[in-house]
C-alpha cells in the first residue's frame, strides 16, 4: 500500500494539470482578495446609500477569512476537483497506464486505495494552499486598510478546512468514478461538470415543481442543496442575510459523507470487476 | 540451443481457457496451452488470432469467460502470482509527462521493486542517456526498450512481451531480438507472442500456434518443420516415384507440387541421383529441403500471403 501511494503521490506532484490547478486556486483567491478590497474601498452609491459599504471591508478581515473563502469551494472548487478526477482516472486508458498500473504488484483494490489516498492528499494540499492564502491576503488587507488583526477561533478554521475538504473530496472522487465509468477523461469531465453546473439544478427544480412542491423535501437529500447548506452554515447573516440553510450542517456533512463512499465503492467495484482492455 | 526438457514443470498453464465479448465475439477458445519453467516460448498467429486477448488473460486483466489458468502458481491476477510476472502487453503504458526514470520509479514503487533495479534496468535497455527525457518525446523504438526495462524491475520469474518489435525499424528488431534472447538464458521464462516467423525461428525453443482463437499446435520450432529430406524433380516422374519407394519404403515418398520430397539425409544426395540416372530417369533438380517456419505456419493456419 506504501509503494502505491508513493507512486501515485509522485505521479500527482509532477502532473502538470494538478499543479496548473493549484495555481489557478491561488491565483483566483489572491486577485477576489484584491478585486474584492478595491470595490470596499470604492462602493457604489446604493451601497453607501444601504450602509454596507464598511461591512465590504470587514468580510475581508481576517477574523472573516474562514466565511469568505469557504464560498470559492462550490461550485468553483467543486468544478476544478471534478476536472482533476476525471483527469487522475480517464487519462489512464488513453495512456494505457492502467495495465501498467494493473499488472504490477499490488491488486486492483490496493492499488485503488493508494490512488484514492494520493488524490485525496493534494486535495488537501489544494485546501489548506486556499485557506492559507486566503488568510495570507486578509492580513495584507487587514494592515493597509488599518482593521484589526484578529483570527477566528482554531476549532472553526479547522471546521472551514474539514467542510472544504470534504467537498473537494467528495466531487474529485465523483470525476474519478466518471473517469472509469466512460473510460476517458474528456467525456467525464464534460459529463461531470454539466450534472454540476445545469442538470443537477434542472431536476431538482422540476422535482420541486411537481405536483405542487409536495415533493420539495427530495431535493434535500440532493449533494448540490446539502453542500450548498454545508457552505452557507459558515457565513454570518450580518454579512450576507439570507434564509438560513435548507438542512442543518450536520445533515449537511452527513449526506455529503454518504455520497463520498457511494462514489468511492461505485469506482472500487468498477474497477475490480471490469476488464481492462 | 534449445533447453526443451530441461525442466518440465510447467509455468504457464490454461485449460479450457475460453474468452466470449458481449458482442458474440469468440476472441479466445478453450485454450490449453502449456508453457514449461526456463524455456523461451514463442506465441504464433495471425494478427486477430486472440494473442493479446490470452495474455490479458494470464495477467489479470480481462476474466475469462470459462477455463481457468494458472500462471506462477496462482491464479491470474493474484498479486503474489503478479509480482514474479514482468509483462509488456500491446504498447507500453507510461505518463508522456514524465522521464523514462521517473515512470520507471512510478513502476517500482507499484511493483514493490528495489530503486537501485531502475538503473540496472535502464542500462540492460541502453536507456541511460536518455532517461531523463520526457516518455512523450520517446521514439517508438525508445518506448518499446522503456517498456521491457519496466517488465524487468522485479527481476521477474515470468517476462511475457506481446509484439516487442512492433513497429520498430529493422536496425531496433535486430536489436531487440538481441535483447529478448539474452533475456531467455538462465532460468527466466520468456513467453513471447508474434506475427512474425521469423523471431520465432531465431529466438523460441517451443512455440504455440493459434488461429481464431484455438491453439492448433504446441511443440518444439525443428518438431513443426519436421525432418529433413531431399526434393527431386525427375522425368518421367512416376518411374522416378517407384524406384525411390522401391529403395526408401512408401512411407518415404511423398508428393509436393511437381517435386518428390524423400525423408532421408541430405547426404545421400549424390547416391540417390547415380540411381536415377542408372535407370534412365532425367534429374533436373536434386537438392537439400527444409520445410520453412513460413510453410508450417501456413499449412496449420489455412492462411497464406498475397493469396
Amino acid at each position: 500500500m506504501t509503494g502505491a501511494v508513493k507512486a501515485e503521490w509522485r505521479k500527482n506532484t509532477r502532473r502538470p494539470a494538478f499543479l496548473v490547478v493549484a495555481g489557478l486556486v491561488a491565483g483566483i483567491t489572491v486577485l477576489t482578495y484584491a478585486i474584492d478590497y478595491y470595490q470596499a474601498l470604492h462602493p457604489t452609491a446604493g451601497e453607501v446609500a444601504q450602509g454596507i459599504a464598511p461591512l465590504l471591508k470587514l468580510e475581508l478581515s481576517p477574523a472573516q477569512f474562514v466565511n469568505n473563502i469557504i464560498g470559492a469551494v462550490f461550485p468553483l472548487g467543486a468544478a476544478m476537483a471534478i476536472v482533476l478526477g476525471a483527469l487522475a482516472m480517464g487519462s489512464e486508458y488513453s495512456w494505457a497506464t492502467l495495465k501498467t498500473m494493473l499488472t504490477q504488484r499490488p491488486g486492483r483494490l490496493t492499488a485503488l486505495a493508494g490512488r484514492l489516498i494520493a488524490f485525496q492528499a493534494w486535495m488537501l494540499v489544494l485546501t489548506v494552499l486556499l485557506f492559507g492564502l486566503a488568510a495570507a491576503s486578509s492580513i495584507v488587507i487587514a494592515l493597509m486598510g488599518g482593521l484589526g488583526v484578529e483570527w477566528p477561533s482554531l476549532i472553526d478554521v479547522a471546521r472551514g478546512v474539514g467542510a472544504a475538504w470534504l467537498v473537494l473530496a467528495l466531487y474529485g472522487t465523483f470525476g474519478m468514478a466518471l473517469g472509469v465509468v466512460f473510460r476517458q477523461a474528456a467525456v467525464a469531465l464534460g459529463a461531470g461538470l454539466i450534472y454540476l453546473v445545469i442538470l443537477q439544478e434542472i431536476v431538482t427544480r422540476f422535482i420541486g415543481a411537481v405536483n405542487g412542491g409536495q415533493y420539495q423535501g427530495v431535493t434535500r437529500w440532493f449533494d448540490g442543496p446539502n453542500v450548498q447548506s454545508l457552505i452557507e452554515s459558515f457565513t454570518s447573516t450580518a454579512f450576507r442575510p439570507s434564509a438560513p440553510p435548507a438542512v442543518t450542517p450536520v445533515q449537511a456533512a452527513t449526506v455529503i459523507c454518504a455520497y463520498l463512499v457511494v462514489c468511492t465503492v461505485a469506482l472500487a467495484v468498477i474497477m475490480k470487476r471490469r476488464d481492462v482492455a | 540451443m534449445p533447453r526443451v526438457g530441461r525442466m518440465e514443470n510447467a509455468i504457464i498453464e490454461t485449460s479450457g481457457l475460453t474468452k466470449q465479448y458481449g458482442n458474440g465475439v469468440l476472441a479466445v477458445d478453450s485454450l490449453g496451452m502449456s508453457v514449461r519453467r526456463g524455456e523461451v516460448y514463442g506465441f504464433l498467429g495471425p494478427n486477430g488470432a486472440g494473442k493479446t486477448t490470452a495474455l490479458r488473460m494470464l495477467v489479470g486483466l480481462i476474466r475469462p469467460t470459462s477455463g481457468s489458468a494458472r500462471v506462477v502458481g496462482r491464479a491470474p491476477g493474484d498479486p503474489g502470482g503478479l509480482g514474479k510476472i514482468g509483462s509488456l502487453i500491446e504498447a507500453p503504458g507510461f505518463y508522456p509527462y514524465l522521464s523514462g526514470r521517473e515512470n520507471l520509479e512510478v513502476v517500482a514503487d507499484l511493483g514493490g521493486a528495489d530503486r537501485e533495479r531502475v538503473e540496472a534496468v535502464l542500462d540492460i535497455v541502453e536507456l541511460t542517456a536518455r532517461a531523463e527525457r520526457k516518455f512523450g518525446a520517446y521514439s517508438t523504438g525508445m518506448k518499446q526498450r522503456l517498456g521491457v526495462a519496466a517488465a524487468l524491475l522485479k527481476d521477474p520469474e515470468l517476462l511475457i512481451l506481446d509484439e516487442p518489435t512492433n513497429g520498430l525499424d529493422p536496425q531496433g528488431m535486430v536489436e531487440m531480438r538481441k535483447l529478448i534472447k539474452e533475456l531467455g538464458r538462465g532460468e527466466r521464462t520468456v513467453l513471447l507472442s508474434t506475427h512474425l516467423l521469423g523471431e520465432v525461428e531465431q529466438i523460441c525453443d517451443r512455440v504455440g500456434v493459434i488461429r481464431q482463437g484455438k491453439l492448433i499446435t504446441e511443440s518444439t520450432v525443428e518438431e513443426l518443420q519436421g525432418d529433413e529430406g531431399v526434393l527431386i524433380r525427375a522425368e518421367p516422374a512416376d518411374r522416378a516415384r517407384d524406384l525411390l519407394v522401391r529403395i526408401f519404403g512408401p512411407e518415404a515418398v511423398s508428393r509436393q507440387d511437381n517435386s518428390l520430397l524423400l525423408k532421408t539425409d541430405p547426404a545421400h544426395s549424390l547416391d540417390i541421383n547415380r540411381r536415377l540416372m542408372a535407370e534412365g530417369i532425367g534429374v533436373s533438380e536434386l537438392r537439400p529441403f527444409k520445410r520453412s517456419l513460413e510453410d508450417v505456419f501456413f499449412r496449420l493456419t489455412g492462411e497464406r500471403q498475397g493469396s
